[in-house]
């Protein structure tokens, strides 16, 4: 084991030992304000068990993520042909690009008023919120991969005669894809954020109605595993996108995995 | 091919605008949806002047961005005074990288929204909570940027320091910070972009100030303009930070006879 | 003071097992105050050989040591001068220069006078307050030199200091260095693939072999040079026009090109 490895993981063990020393055993931080990691246990077994906030963990899971997977696939269909047509014709970005700079400084989250506005509590007010929230990075950065194109590499492509739509699927969508790719990892982690604030804001059921109840009734050990399944949530999705870039990007050996 | 001119893209840029609020005053004012989800531009803009002058929820829109904005100055400044430096640090001494790193990597994937119930539970409602809301938000750029700045630094330069015989603290004020600073102001630029935008979130969900929960109050009382009023505000607010950073940066780089 | 010596030093990159072995047996005495030119094909190690001295890198086997004491880490008793200048973007020249002063604990007084003589004797003076990017490569290259001969270091480690100048401007310094070197002596290793340049500087040239690398041969240049009165010669192209000059040049290359050629067959 490396010496990293080890002073590494010592860490982690010591975090872990301090956590309980001043949870369980000493109580210098109190069970209101920090949960043990026996409340969090008993916290994990109720909602995987009978439940919390209207449903048990798989539900919530099972919500937050169907609604970030189709709120995002909105948002990368509509801003990734945006950015494309934005990088390649200089009409349709001095067209475009005035009303884009408007909306682009609006942070994600403060979408979320007009979309309950619009459309209530609902599902479809989510999918909107999230739309708006993941938009932008999928159009500047298609945009951009567009822009650093090779220019010799498209003017041998013009030289060989290259009909347009052979073109635009054989030279410009992958030789912009990198930068497409990272577009979509930074829309994928807004589109997870704003619908867990979004949530929070209100919601039936799903990952941040669970923390906003368990704020409510003042309930330590939920947060943390609310936290907890949040992070982790996030965190695979986000090593999916990961697997289907290298994937799809298997040509180039630039790519490096999810950073 | 036409010969394309700054002309053109004014000319097309103004067309593009003009549809794009044309469009938008025509859906409204024609009715075809209810001008109480969307007011027309001009509505919004009569509401957001008559904001800057006349108290919603406690404030005027200038109360409500002030109190946000000291709210934001808050977080982002802690989190810079407490990010950098430990980068710089994690970046010279192999022992503190070693374990820091591995505690960072636990827990910087938490969405800073995330953390809300617990900020809520610790520094209260007030000022505390969201403070550290947008400290979770503006923290992580700010580590990994002065890190990376510090771990990247050009190593000819470091031995050359070394050979100078550079102590440790002079390294790292003279020779690291410099070296990290295009990196550590990329850094700010994120930074301040996630703690502005958790700092909106923190005030939707908790806060009883701020133009956060101006929308907020705005989206209950169905004031579609306010809510609207409020992200002009944000937007307006988020631009000029970042336009000021980039300033920064700007004049960093042309001092190092760097281009832009 | 400032011997150096190289005893039976090795450095093998990788496992001992299946390294690479970059160096081996590695014998060289530089003594106190002399200018010692180090030649060699690229990848005989000798860059690696400097960083030794410098203490940016130890080697796998022997020791390498100056007045006796074992190098361990980098120090202002052994000024590098850079390749690549090395100067720090962000401070002006004088800053740059004055860095090892403050670091030594000087005070300020003689600091500033200490600046100042360096950058009258470089003709530096009018660029004190200038950025390291406003200059020229060669007035960088005499920044660098002036930031290591301002500590008065026992020993002055030069790596192909003038590797990254245009032709004339590297006359220019070689001149220069030769009046300085003269004038101020100090111990000198200085690295370089220039074999006329080593034969011009030098008081003696070492020349290396690769595979593994070895000091394989050391010329004597100073009592031909002495004997043959080239410092009378102002100007480096007398110096090589001399048929004492023309033969040792020819005589190192000679050994060079014996390398390259046990290299092909």
């Amino acid at each position: 084991m490396s010496r990293k490895a080890a002073v590494g993981s010592a860490t982690i063990v010591a975090a872990l030992a301090l956590w309980f020393f001043a949870t369980t055993m000493t109580q210098m931080i109190s069970p209101g304000r920090f949960p043990s990691p026996a409340d969090t246990w008993v916290a994990f077994k109720q909602i995987t068990g009978v439940g919390y906030a209207n449903g048990v963990l798989i539900d919530h899971v099972v919500r937050s993520v169907v609604l970030v997977t189709l709120g995002f696939l909105v948002a990368i269909c509509t801003g990734v042909p945006l950015g494309l047509l934005m990088g390649w014709s200089r009409k349709a970005e001095a067209l475009i690009n005035p009303v884009f700079l408007v909306i682009r400084p609006i942070p994600p989250l403060a979408w979320i008023p007009l979309a309950i506005l619009w459309l209530g509590l609902g599902d479809m007010a989510k999918i909107l919120v999230i739309w708006f929230a993941a938009f932008v990075p999928s159009v500047i950065n298609a945009y951009t991969g567009v822009r650093n194109l090779d220019k010799p590499l498209i003017e041998a492509a013009q030289m060989l005669g290259t009909p347009f739509s052979t073109f635009v699927r054989e030279i410009l969508l992958p030789g912009a894809s990198p930068m497409i790719f990272t577009g979509l990892r930074l829309s994928l982690q807004a589109s997870w954020t704003t619908l867990v604030a979004a949530e929070l804001v209100g919601a039936m059921t799903g990952l941040g109605r669970v923390l906003n109840a368990a704020q409510q009734d003042l309930f330590p050990g939920m947060i943390l595993v609310g936290m907890i399944v949040v992070t982790l949530c996030g965190w695979v999705m986000t090593a999916a996108l990961g697997v289907i870039e290298r994937r799809a990007l298997s040509w180039n050996t630039a790519t490096r995995a999810g950073d | 091919m036409r010969i394309f001119n700054t002309q053109n893209v004014i000319v097309l840029g103004l067309i593009g605008f003009g549809g794009f609020l044309g469009f938008w005053t025509l859906l409204s004012v024609s009715g075809l949806i209810p001008s109480l989800f969307l007011p027309s531009p001009a509505s919004v803009i009569e509401r957001f002047v008559f904001l800057l002058s006349h108290r919603f929820a406690g404030g005027t829109l200038i109360d409500h961005l002030w109190a946000s904005m000291l709210r934001f100055g808050g977080g982002f400044g802690l989190a810079v005074l407490i990010g950098v430096p430990l980068g710089l640090l994690m970046g010279w001494f192999r022992l503190l990288d070693d374990i820091v790193t591995p505690l960072f990597d636990a827990v910087r994937f938490i969405a800073p929204i995330a953390w809300v119930p617990f900020a809520a539970l610790w520094f209260g409602t007030g000022i505390g909570g969201p403070i550290m809301i947008i400290f979770a938000g503006a923290f992580p750029p700010c580590l990994i940027n002065a890190y990376r700045g510090a771990k990247f630094a050009d190593p000819r330069l470091i031995e050359a320091a070394q050979m100078l015989g550079t102590p440790d603290r002079r390294m790292i004020t003279e020779i690291l910070l410099p070296s990290a600073v295009p990196s550590i102001i990329a850094g700010l630029r994120i930074s301040a972009g996630l703690g502005w935008q958790s700092l909106v979130g923190a005030e939707l969900i908790v806060a009883s100030t701020g133009i956060g929960y101006m929308m907020v109050q705005g989206q209950g009382n169905v004031s579609t303009t306010t809510v609207m009023a409020g992200m002009i505000g944000i937007g307006f607010i988020g631009m000029v930070i970042d336009i000021a950073l980039r300033r920064v940066e700007e004049a960093i780089l042309r001092r190092r006879g760097l281009s832009v | 003071m400032g011997a150096i010596r190289f005893d039976n030093v090795g450095r093998i990159y990788g496992t001992k097992q299946d390294g690479f072995e970059a160096l081996k047996g590695v014998n060289l005495d530089i003594a106190d105050r002399e200018f010692m030119a180090v030649v060699g094909p690229s990848g005989c190690g000798k860059t690696t050989c400097l960083r030794f001295v410098a203490g940016f890198d130890q080697p796998t086997s022997g020791i390498v040591s100056v007045d006796g004491v074992q190098v361990t880490k980098p120090g202002p008793d052994r000024a590098v001068v850079f390749q690549q200048f090395a100067l720090m973007p962000w401070k002006t020249v004088c800053e740059n220069i004055e860095l090892g002063l403050r670091n030594k604990g000087v005070p300020k007084a003689e600091r500033i006078k200490k600046v100042n003589d360096i950058l009258a004797l470089m003709s530096l003076t009018s660029y004190a307050d200038a950025f390291p990017h406003q200059l020229s490569g060669g007035m960088q290259q005499r920044v660098s030199i002036a930031r290591a001969y301002v500590l008065d270091p026992e020993v002055l480690l030069m790596d192909e200091p003038f590797g990254a100048l245009d032709a004339q401007t590297r006359v220019v310094m070689q001149e220069e260095l030769v009046r300085l070197a003269r004038r101020n002596p100090r111990t000198v290793m200085f690295i370089t693939h220039a074999v006329e340049e080593a034969v011009y500087l030098a008081d003696r040239v070492a020349i290396m072999a690769r595979q593994p690398g070895r000091v394989k041969e050391i010329i004597d240049i100073r009592s031909v040079r002495e004997a043959e009165r080239w410092d009378d010669h102002e100007k480096i192209e007398d110096v090589m026009d001399l048929e004492s000059f023309v033969h040792l040049r020819t005589q190192i290359w000679r050994s060079l090109r014996q390398e390259k050629a046990m290299e092909i067959a």
